[in-house]
């Protein structure tokens, strides 16, 4: 049986508060380990605080973005939804760990804590639709 | 996000609670980096920090980077066991001053 919880949020860093408490509330009904509902928070939190970042720049806006979960036999699909700047995935790195500085972790947590990341062609309506995957 | 600054001689502890993202990390900054700035040794108690994220990380960084120009420490006190991990993802707790 596929479940889906979806959500709409303005872009906005006040909203990634609201986007935790969003995942959190669906993770809860489910039955995973508390450090895997933990770890795909923080993943969904840094893709979501990407496209406050790279798809507006972080300039105001009243757009709204989708945050969607779904839950599959064996994976849990998160699909990212903005009408922003078009994500070039091919620009898309994190920065190496080695040059310690502020910025450019968010890319490599989701990296570590998803099994899959890609920028999908079938948004209908929206610029961008970004996929993150996770075997359960 | 809310905080409390005690001061005990040259050392400033910077207690930091609640959630630490992209939207308080500013306040954040705001906070800790004037503290480095006048040379004093600055501890960070992140003891009732549930969660921070990337940006939260990176006034970590910040901190310790500014602190190592300005001849002090940032010393990172009771962090909380969510924090270690992100700390630990980022493979930064052999570079931060955990304490």
């Amino acid at each position: 049986m596929l479940i889906t919880e979806s959500k709409d949020f303005t872009v906005n860093s006040e909203s990634l508060k609201e986007i935790r408490s969003f995942s959190r509330d669906v993770f809860a009904k489910r039955d995973i380990p508390q450090e895997l509902k933990d770890d795909l928070v923080l993943a969904i939190a840094e893709a979501a605080q990407n496209i406050v970042k790279h798809a507006y720049n972080g300039e105001k806006t009243t757009d709204k973005m989708k945050v969607k979960i779904l839950f599959k036999k064996d994976e849990i699909e998160i699909g990212f939804f903005d009408t922003g700047l078009p994500a070039v995935p091919e620009n898309i790195t994190h920065r190496n760990l080695d040059d310690i500085k502020p910025g450019g972790l968010g890319t490599y947590f989701i990296k570590e804590i998803m099994d899959g990341a890609v920028f999908k062609k079938d948004q209908k309506g929206w610029v961008n639709h970004l996929v993150l995957t996770k075997k359960i | 996000m809310s905080y409390k600054v005690s001061e005990q001689g040259n050392i400033s502890t910077v207690f930091l609670a609640g959630e630490i993202d992209m939207d308080v990390a500013d306040k954040a900054k705001g906070i800790i980096l004037p503290l480095v700035e006048s040379g004093k040794e600055v501890h960070i108690n992140l003891k009732d920090v549930s969660y921070m994220d990337s940006s939260g990380i990176s006034v970590l960084i910040e901190s310790h980077q500014k602190a190592e120009e300005k001849n002090t420490k940032v010393i990172i006190k009771e962090i909380s066991k969510s924090v270690l991990k992100v700390i630990m993802m980022a493979k930064l707790e052999q570079i931060l001053n955990l304490g």
